[in-house]
């Protein structure tokens, strides 16, 4: 199964989940739409350009189809990028639990380091980028970011 | 209040210390926005927008308009000097800006484009006086029937002209549209696909789907290419002149780009972008030595720097007269008045006239300090470009992570920007434009409530809606653009297979 088959496969699930959810609203009448009117007609289309992209693909190979990404093949990349999605999600899932200035901190060194800077340099960007973005928004701006646990 | 009269009153507002100041910012964070690859100007918008809470609404304007109209500027520092646009509406001045480099008249270029820049600019800013004044007026008389038709006209518009193939611009309006169900419903104010969560009740905010998709998306692509070290042209001050001959071939494209930028910017779509393109293509349409485009033609400069320019002024009005916005960027503009209480549109011209004129009295100033900053101190932003991308992408990466969670205290909008920077990044790989997404996840509220009214007013009579004459005029022209086009192809292919038949 190629991205350009998977796609279209992915949109008219979604489609479908959504005009599920979308039939549990009232959905009123013409003359007096309910929640569920707009919901409903969004859904449909949503199905029918997901038939239709799909159809593209699957029934006429030699229509456009979208094209495979660019660049995937590289594992140097893939790393880089992988590194960089890791620290966004350990830095979302940490937050709450250790506070603003460790997570920042964390998160700038290990993605500093992830696309190529020495680890000494990492560290001390880590610090620096942690306590003026505290100062800036957390103090100057007056964010209640979370602090640290303790 | 009348034009003229409404622009010197909004030159008392615009020149207070605190909106030059916040002028002057905006600009000057534009101007590096542009410079630098990477983020553009609606993510260092949606970046700012939080550091605006505490400002007025017309100093909050104000800045977020500068660094839109700025990045215009800085981004053909970047295409002239590095042959690397600096934002997307940049493309285009790379193809002739960096041969003139490479001959040795960098500085012209600069030059030119800079003034093209600020002469479009001024021109737009009037055109914006005249038409969102006009446009207001007439909007007054329109209906939840004719707001229907505008915003459904304008998503249909928007497919039609982004880049890219409609049915994946259909795709994307049908994400965003789906994603602005999400919430409280505004009319019977019942919860739609919470499942159950408080914080998905207040629905998804557009500005971490917007730093995510622009901001986000833009990093994690900088992470993949990795670190590179641009070459840059050195330019002296003294070398900035172009000659007699450049500025006698630079005024008509200036004029024509103006022109047809501004217009642009009225339409639904990616303006900055399609003006510079079509204004390329006119000059080397109407050139006698089109075979010069591409090698350092002064036209093909001049031409879209005015064209992009122009059509940020452009994509103001139907913001600021409707209160409708065609675009990214001036969704952005739109969060910042909601925010402060505001809801830009025709009754908002007359009154908060202090936040309309201040707002285009500071577009006449940022354009001139614009001009001031990208000639004598254009070596200045050029050095940010010698700064390691990799330390400027990681702390961009941070400031759009806190920027997020500042806007509602909220672990959801954090998650919200990681989803949709992944989003991002997997669209950009795809080649799909996400900007169809967000105008239809700001405009489908607007849809879905005016749609709603204008049926309960009709009971339901949709023939009702439609008949009405300005509904019909406003529908008229997205229709026009896509069923246009197919009869021009079938009217050209008969034509050929009549030429081939013999003897006909």
């Amino acid at each position: 199964m190629t991205v350009a088959r998977l796609v279209p496969l992915v949109i008219l699930v979604a489609s479908g989940f959504y005009l599920t959810q979308a039939m549990k609203l009232p959905p009123g009448t013409v003359a007096k739409p309910g929640a569920g009117f707009y919901p409903m007609a969004v859904a449909i289309f949503a199905c029918v350009v997901a038939l239709v992209a799909g159809a593209r693909v699957f029934l006429s190979p030699q229509a456009v189809r979208p094209e495979a990404p660019s660049g995937v093949t590289d594992p140097a990349r893939r790393r880089r990028v992988a590194g960089a999605v890791g620290a966004l999600a350990a830095f979302c899932l940490t937050l709450p639990w250790i506070g603003y200035p460790i997570a920042a901190f964390g998160f700038v060194s290990v993605v500093l380091w992830g696309l190529g800077g020495r680890w000494q340099a990492a560290l001390l960007t880590g610090a620096l980028g942690s306590a003026g973005s505290y100062y800036l928004f957390g103090v100057l701006l007056g964010v209640p970011l979370p602090r640290w646990p303790w | 209040m009348g034009p003229i009269d409404g622009l010197l009153y909004g030159f008392t507002i615009a020149l207070t210390p605190a909106n030059l100041l916040a002028c002057f910012i905006g600009v000057v964070v534009g101007t590096v926005v542009g410079v630098l690859p990477g983020i553009g100007p609606v993510g260092a918008m949606a970046l700012l927008l939080p550091s605006t809470f505490a400002l007025h609404p017309a100093t909050a304007l104000i800045m977020l308009a500068g660094i839109y109209y700025g990045a215009m500027y800085g981004g053909s520092t970047t295409s002239i000097l590095v042959n690397v646009p600096g934002e997307a509406g940049s493309v285009v001045t790379l193809l002739d800006g960096y041969q003139m480099t490479r001959k040795g008249r960098a500085g012209a270029a600069l030059a030119i484009a800079g003034v093209s820049s600020w002469v479009a600019g001024t021109v737009g800013v009037v055109g914006i006086m005249f038409a969102a004044s006009w446009l207001a007026d007439l909007a007054l008389r329109f209906g939840p029937p004719e707001y229907f038709a505008i915003t459904f006209g304008g998503i249909l518009l928007l497919s039609r002209l982004s880049g890219g193939s409609v049915v994946n611009a259909f795709v994307m309006v049908a994400i965003g549209l789906a994603l602005g169900t999400v919430g409280m419903d505004s009319i019977s104010a019942l919860r739609r696909f919470t499942f159950g969560s408080v914080q998905l009740s207040q629905g998804v905010d557009l500005v971490p789907v917007i730093m995510g998709l622009y901001g986000v998306a833009e990093v994690l692509l900088l992470a993949e290419e990795g670190v590179k070290r641009a070459s840059i042209a050195v330019v002296r001050l003294r070398e900035l002149l172009p000659t007699r001959e450049e500025w006698r071939q630079s005024a008509a494209p200036i004029a024509r780009g103006t022109v047809l930028g501004f217009v642009t910017g009225l339409v639904p779509g990616p303006a900055a972008v399609l003006s510079t393109f079509i204004s390329y293509a006119v000059e080397k349409k109407v050139s006698r030595t089109p075979e010069r485009f591409g090698t350092g033609a002064v036209e093909g400069v001049a031409g879209p720097e005015a064209a992009n320019n122009a059509a940020t002024a452009g994509a103001m009005v139907p913001l600021l007269s409707l209160g409708i916005p065609f675009s990214p960027a001036t969704a952005i503009l739109l969060g910042a008045l909601v925010i402060h209480g505001l809801q830009p549109g025709p009754l908002m011209i007359e009154q908060r006239p202090e936040v309309f004129w201040g707002f285009i009295a500071s577009m006449y100033i940022g354009n001139f300090m614009l001009l001031i900053l990208n000639l004598p101190l254009v070596g200045i932003f050029v050095s940010v470009l010698r700064l390691p991308q990799h330390v400027l992408a990681t702390l961009v990466f941070l400031l759009c992570l806190v920027g997020a969670f500042s806007l509602n205290n909220s672990y959801l909008d954090l998650w919200v920007l990681a989803v949709f920077g992944l989003f991002g990044y997997a669209l950009r790989k795809l080649r799909v434009d996400p900007s169809p997404l967000v105008v239809a996840l700001v405009l489908g509220p607007m849809m879905e409530k005016t749609l709603r009214q204008a049926l309960i007013i009709t009971r339901g009579s949709v023939v009702e809606i439609l008949a009405r004459p300005l509904t019909l005029a406003i529908l008229a022209v997205p229709a026009a653009a896509f069923v246009v086009p197919p009869l021009l192809r079938i009217c050209r292919r008969r034509d050929s297979v009549v030429e081939a038949v013999p003897g006909s």
